[in-house]
């Protein structure tokens, strides 16, 4: 058991509630400046052509119309959309639908849509791919210089290649070799809002508020991208309506925004529509993986091999990775990733990027092998998880084993789990598991405290706060440093005036990275009011660091083993989960209110990626047909089931209070369960996202 | 009630790529983004008179506004989001007459005489709605930009069911989209607030 805190612990309501449960709270749509207009985006409807000619100057003639950029009058390139190539703001040629081809800023929203309408585009029609495997041809069409297989961070156009051991060797020394191939499809982050930005231009200083995931990320990427230093940039962020990994860096809305404001010489808010933030906004990266494992008689991993084609779309902005094997003990691994270049919409970091299609894949296959072999899959997977990250690095601290045993005691696994497939009637029920984990990281991050004549100590930091309850976190971390109440303490945030650099809400680094300067910035500061006391008057009391632990010889990981019953309807194809345990390895919990919501809410929206959503394309015309909230299937009231969640609270010596991290980890097993249970209950390995009606339907008929 | 429809304004603005359209199936995907026909201006006006969170307005607003436009745009009550601005998610929910509607697929003019109540109506002074209670205490909102419609549909809910059950409540809120998925904590805050009421 972990020694209890006084602060850091408790179940409190999230320090800003009150403001998101009336209203006031301000997102980026809600800023309303004097003489603010209004911008939207024009988008590329062919999947791939050559823009001839654009023709703006009907729109342009038209009272009320401001500006309008297009890639004749505009050259900035957006780095943070690619990674490889250079990506402008505006393309020619147009590689995806949705490929932005014109800004328009107008004096109101009405206008700047009529205006719109009156930009002629002339395109010449290009050929296009829309499959992952099949732009990897030799007659596919080159969507970008070099070929279709994105080069990696050197410019090799090869595959990315992890592997351990002799994986040939590994094949030999196995019983039994499984081969297989699993298929994700592009899930899109849909976030509740939708891209917006205001840019404002006072003399040469530019301020942009923005639904970003880290302000201070924002601003060095629209420091670079529009050739500014960074005193004349401001980012605010005071409340943003979820991003899910899209909306971290800078975007290219607030690139287009800024340069619109300059040239309209107004403030100007650009808004994306619900279409264009489905289409123009990256999502999920699809996969296709090809799996060959093998196991000697008793079960054991003797050899991993895995080959994985991500699907990125036309622009590489995420890596294209695939993640799953790092669960597993075994001498012999090798994993191929091909990040492919397609005609698709771009794809990016979505929570847990790399993880939930990956453990997706290996955990069904692994969910497989202990089926063929007779193996109960909870006892195969206490045997075959690896305790150290790749076999070789100690974690810093484990609690996956107890997740799995406890998990399966609190589930009654034994009861649920049956021989799969041996229901009967026209609904089946059965039951299924699956393990995850996700980074821990920590690194460099700041912090400023002050505190004044009163005692109210101000916690100044880079976060925003993208529904995690960050905000909340970095409050009750300072609280407890201090010895002081959470009501003495205001978080200043979102705002890169007033805050010192953080690394941004992705890749759940927050209270490990801000957690930790916050810690470090209270010691001083104890010290400081030690020897001075409180100050006087209008003087504060000031601690500012900067700080990057390391972690040398050790991975920082956080857990989760997940235990699913699901009922399918084999008449109609239906899965409907019953019952849901989430085991969660997340280190200390700061505050267990805010981190159930962040576990329930990662399970659920990865039972939508199970059962439900993908951007469909028409292979024919290379359009995406459902962009929007109703085709994308996201997961609704009806379709939520209620969650359990279990923290198992390991001991870190790492890390703030040894607190780890938990808002990716719950999706990364989520996926790989629910499937595993339909397979428990049909008796049908239902190999490729999302497991909807037809392909139930399809496999049990 | 004019008679015209969203569905016209569209056809007529050529707006389509802002609006969109309430049914999928009904989108043409080739030119999903074509606009280069030049079309005729709708911007005729209309004076309209209602009531929003008992305070009355008068207004002169143009035919194609809807009413989530003119709240935010016109009366400067932000409370209420666009999330889809196409009726899918939910997250511009007010009531009219008491009832939930989607202020993005109401046209303003159709709100003359009409009483409006948004989320900024709900507490009385600083006396929140026990629903705002109860989603502060079970941590309903998470990124909370959906939480304006969730709380506006949970009070159609809870006028239309006395003592509702978690069925009724997930049937009365599947209109409103929570893309954090918090969705669990949103149900137990709604059953707890019914609860109280009940007590009360």
């Amino acid at each position: 058991m972990i020694e209890k805190l006084k602060q850091v612990g408790n179940s409190v309501a999230r320090i800003d509630a009150l403001e998101r449960v009336t209203g006031r709270a301000t997102y980026t749509a809600d800023v309303y400046l004097p003489d603010m207009i209004t911008a939207r985006v024009l988008r590329s409807p062919h999947p791939h052509a050559h823009i001839l000619s654009i023709d703006v100057s009907k729109a342009l003639a038209m009272a009320g119309v401001h500006a309008i950029l297009t890639h004749e009058n505009c050259d900035v390139v957006w780095t943070t959309g690619d990674k490889r190539n250079k990506r402008y703001l505006f393309n020619n040629p147009v590689r995806f639908v949705g490929d932005p081809v014109a800004a328009v800023a107008a004096e109101n929203r009405h206008l700047a849509e009529e205006a719109m309408a009156k930009i002629k585009v002339e395109y010449e029609i290009l050929d296009f791919v829309i499959d992952t495997e099949e732009a990897l041809q030799p007659d596919a069409v080159k969507i970008r210089p070099g070929g279709n297989l994105s080069p990696d961070a050197k410019g090799k156009h090869e595959p990315e290649v992890y592997s351990r051991g002799d994986i040939e060797k590994g094949f030999s020394a196995s019983d039994h070799v499984f081969e297989d191939a699993y298929a994700s499809k592009h899930q899109s982050n849909a976030q509740m809002e939708p891209r917006t930005a205001v840019a404002q231009w006072e003399g040469d200083k530019l301020t942009v508020w923005t639904g970003t995931q880290g302000i201070s990320n924002c601003q060095r990427d629209l420091c670079r991208d529009l050739d500014l230093p960074r005193e004349k940039v401001r980012v605010v962020c005071q409340y943003m309506g979820g991003g899910f990994g899209n909306k971290n860096q800078c975007q290219d809305s607030d690139l287009m925004a800024a340069i619109l404001a300059k040239q309209a010489d107004r403030p100007v808010k650009l808004e994306f529509t619900r279409k264009g933030d489905f289409l123009g906004v990256h999502g999920r990266w699809p996969t296709n993986q090809y799996y060959k494992i093998g196991v000697d008689k008793d079960g054991l991993l003797q050899a991993i091999q895995v080959r994985n084609y991500s699907g990125m779309g036309p622009y590489r902005k995420g890596t294209g990775s695939l993640v799953g094997t790092e669960l597993y003990r075994c001498p012999h691994v090798r994993r191929e990733i091909y990040p492919v270049y397609t005609n698709m919409t771009v794809a990016a970091n979505f929570r847990a990027p790399a993880y939930p299609q990956g453990v997706y894949g290996i955990g069904s296959m692994m969910d497989h092998i202990a089926h063929e072999l007779n193996i109960d899959p909870v006892e195969f997977h206490l045997k075959n998880s690896t305790r150290q990250y790749l076999d070789k690095i100690p974690y810093t601290s484990y609690g996956l084993a107890d997740c799995i045993r406890q998990g399966a005691d609190i589930f009654e696994w034994e009861k649920r789990w049956h021989q799969a497939g041996s229901g009967v009637g026209p609904k089946v029920r059965g039951s299924g598991m699956a393990i995850g984990l996700f980074g821990a990281r920590l690194g460099r991050s700041s912090a400023v405290l002050r505190l004044d004549s009163e005692g109210k100590l101000w916690v100044h930091v880079g976060v925003t706060d993208v529904g995690t309850g960050a905000k909340t976190t970095m409050a009750m971390i300072a609280a407890e440093a201090m010895e002081m109440n959470l009501s003495e303490v205001e978080v200043v945030w979102g705002d890169t005036d007033r805050c010192p650099y953080s690394v941004g809400e992705s890749g759940s680094r927050t209270t490990g990275f801000t957690g930790y300067a916050i810690l470090e910035a209270a010691k001083q500061l104890k010290q400081k009011l030690e020897k001075q006391g409180l100050p006087k008057g209008d003087d504060m009391l000031i601690a500012q660091v900067t700080t990057e632990p390391k972690l040398e010889g050790v991975a920082r990981y956080g857990f989760a083993a997940h235990f699913v019953e699901v009922e399918v309807d084999i008449e109609l194809g239906g899965v409907k989960v019953l019952k849901y345990v989430a085991m969660q390895d997340s280190g200390r919990i700061v505050n267990p209110l805010t981190a159930t919501s962040q576990v329930r809410g990662g399970i659920i929206m990865g039972i939508g990626m199970a059962l439900h959503e993908e951007l469909l394309y028409d292979q024919r015309t290379g359009v995406p047909v459902n962009p929007g909230y109703y085709g994308a299937r996201v997961m609704t009231h009806l379709d939520a089931p209620e969650i359990e969640v279990h923290f198992i609270e390991t001991e870190d010596a790492y890390g703030p209070y040894g607190i780890k991290s938990a808002g990716e980890t719950p999706i990364v097993p989520s996926v790989a369960a629910v499937a595993n249970a339909i397979f428990n209950a049909t008796g049908h390995r239902m190999k490729e996202l999302p497991i909807s009606r037809d392909k139930i339907l399809g496999a049990v008929s | 009630m004019k008679s015209i429809t969203r569905r016209l304004f569209i056809g007529q603005t050529g707006s389509g790529i802002a609006v969109g359209s309430a049914i999928p199936s009904l989108e043409v995907p080739t030119g999903l983004f074509e606009s280069t026909k030049s079309v005729p201006l709708v911007s005729s006006k209309t004076q309209i008179k209602f009531r929003v969170n008992g305070e009355s307005h008068q207004l002169e607003v143009e035919d194609r506004w809807t009413l989530v436009e003119v709240l935010r745009d016109h009366l400067h009550l932000t409370g209420t989001k666009i999330g889809c601005d196409r009726g899918e998610c939910g997250a511009c929910t007010i009531l009219l007459d008491g009832k939930p509607v989607y202020s993005c697929s109401y046209l303003a003019v159709w709100v003359d005489g009409k009483e409006i109540t948004t989320v900024e109506g709900l507490a009385k002074g600083d006396q929140l709605d026990p629903l705002q209670e109860a989603f502060i205490e079970h941590d309903g909102p998470q990124c909370g930009f959906c939480t304006s419609g969730q709380l506006m549909a949970a009070k159609g809910v809870l006028s239309d069911h006395a003592n509702p059950t978690v069925e009724q409540v997930k049937q009365g809120m599947s209109g409103n989209i929570c893309r954090c998925s918090n969705y669990n904590q949103y149900v137990e805050a709604i059953m707890a607030a019914a609860k109280k009421r009940k007590k009360l």
